[in-house]
């Protein structure tokens, strides 16, 4: 189908729980000043003495989200995914099953791990006191496809729904496959995004002990610092977004306000490491074509990238490497991770959310700590946040195992997308 | 001891989040009464194991539902009294 003859989806809500805030105009101003989210983790913290800078999301208790009798054995990340889906649902002034058939509304919410912390303290009690320490409750607790399920639950959604744990790319997977969805006629609206909560002893030493992460830094604010010659690792994060995604007719309809549209999306594998990115960055550009003709769009018409830049030295390296290739001229290129530290499976999601704002908004926000740009990350860095007209953007997510999503936004109805 | 199993029953399900500020040992465990729903039958079941060894079958924790917490607490007393003299 040409794309002139696709169904145009578009962004009607957005919900985040951040480490720099649940509201987006407090999320995108400090993305915005370089409004650091990182920080030393305090002591009592999972994370306390295991690393030098954590990105933690604000507290939320269960009550807050669930039902009395639902809120109990429930991981962090599905409780961040349902605060983030009840600000995105209100902010789009949508009743389900009111406004819109049920069985036309779809969820996909993605996350790399799922709730591996309640898994590994449920571990750890039937360790020391054997089965009957292990709650019944556990599956419904911890498994990643929960996001969505209790989210449907909670809304009564009863189209398409699905979790796609894609590790670093699952938000943006999810943000992808609502597009699908609504091209292909299968839903009118879509909730989508990604939540990560990976502060669970195990999971945080694992990555520790594999050299990942960002040390050796006095001050926490200055450890993730992507595209920069001193960057060292990337900063674990936690948190949520989520999108909600209409077609635009059905948006339109009902009078919906219209953030940006969603017009293209890329995906592709690397086929390489289950780790490390092909250096040549070949298949990432290819992701980024893809989304431009998924978008209609000639390269030139990108004036911005919100980039995946993690704050590692070879991912950074070979994304820029990426963006080159696939557009010529570099677009202004930034990455949010200075200040929001990398969020995983929910990294997608609130920087597509990021992407949408700067779209919307007319301002690109600056790479924090950016000081010395890395010479072999030879691209247009947004160094001071950039304000004037957007009109189209793209956002990369990469992933462990190779996983690329390139995701285009632009200006509501400009495009026929 | 039936006083003793109450007790521990209704503790348990203020654990779970459920209202027992009018529960009494006559208050029926399925929708009659606090309308439990399977995982919270296998948790109870799991505490009362766990807190006086007594096993329930799959098809006995089914059975809770149309029981109230004193019978609940008899049959787990009079289990007790078994494995106690066994």
């Amino acid at each position: 189908m040409p794309a002139s003859a696709a169904r145009t989806a578009t962004i009607t809500g957005m919900g985040v729980f951040t480490p720099v805030g649940r509201d987006l105009d407090q999320f995108f101003d400090a993305l915005c000043v370089g409004r650091s989210g990182i920080v030393n983790p305090p002591e009592g913290h999972p994370t306390f003495g295991a690393v030098d800078a954590a990105a933690i999301a604000p507290p939320i208790e269960a009550i807050e989200v669930l039902p009395p009798l639902a809120a109990r054995v429930v991981d962090r990340f599905l409780l961040m995914a349902l605060a983030a889906a009840d600000d995105a649902i209100r902010d789009a002034k949508i009743e389900i099953g009111t406004d819109v058939d049920p069985y036309r509304v779809g969820v996909v919410v993605s996350t790399g791990v799922g709730g591996m912390s309640t898994y590994e303290q449920q571990s750890f009690g039937w360790q020391a006191r054997g089965g009957n320490a292990v709650s019944p409750l556990l599956y419904p607790g911890f498994l990643p496809n929960m996001a969505s399920a209790r989210i449907g639950i909670k809304y009564g959604i009863r189209g398409f729904s699905s979790s796609i744990s894609t590790a670093c790319a699952a938000g943006a997977h999810a943000i992808a496959e609502a597009l699908r969805l609504i091209r292909d006629d299968e839903c009118d609206v879509v909730i989508c995004g990604g939540s990560e909560a990976p502060f669970g002893g195990t999971g945080v030493a694992a990555f520790g002990n594999a050299r990942a992460l960002a040390a050796g830094w006095a001050d926490p604010a200055h450890a993730s610092r992507p595209f920069d010659t001193r960057r060292n690792g990337f900063v674990l994060g936690e948190g949520a977004g989520i999108v909600v995604v209409e077609s635009a007719e059905f948006a339109q309809a009902r009078g919906a306000r219209r953030y940006a549209d969603l017009i293209g999306w890329g995906a592709t594998t690397d086929a390489y490491h289950p780790t490390m990115p092909r250096p040549d960055g070949e298949a990432a550009a290819q992701a980024m074509r893809k989304a431009l003709r998924s978008a209609g769009l000639a390269p030139g018409d990108v004036k911005y990238v919100n980039a995946h830049g993690t704050s590692t030295k070879l991912g950074d390296q070979v994304e820029s490497t990426a963006i080159r290739a696939a557009f010529g001229d570099s677009p202004a290129v930034s990455s949010t991770k200075g200040v929001t530290g990398h969020l995983l499976g929910a990294a997608g999601a609130i920087e597509s959310i990021a992407t949408v704002l700067a779209v919307e908004r007319g301002m690109m926000p600056a790479t924090a700590n950016l000081e010395e740009p890395d010479p072999l990350c030879d691209v247009d860095h947004v160094v001071k946040t950039r304000i004037g007209p957007v009109g189209a953007a793209l956002s990369n997510s990469f992933a462990f195992g190779g996983h690329n999503v390139s995701l285009v936004f632009a200006t509501a109805g400009a495009t026929a997308g | 001891m039936i006083a003793e199993v109450r007790k521990t029953v209704i503790d348990g399900l203020a654990q779970m989040n459920y209202d027992v500020s009018d529960v009494t040992g006559d208050t029926v465990l399925g929708p009659e009464g606090l309308d439990l729903e399977s995982l919270a039958i296998a948790e109870l079941a799991i505490l009362l194991e766990d807190t006086y060894g007594s096993k329930f079958t799959e098809e006995e924790m089914s059975g809770f539902t149309g029981l109230t917490i004193d019978q609940i607490a008899g049959e787990v007393t009079a289990r007790t009294a078994v494995g106690a003299s066994a």
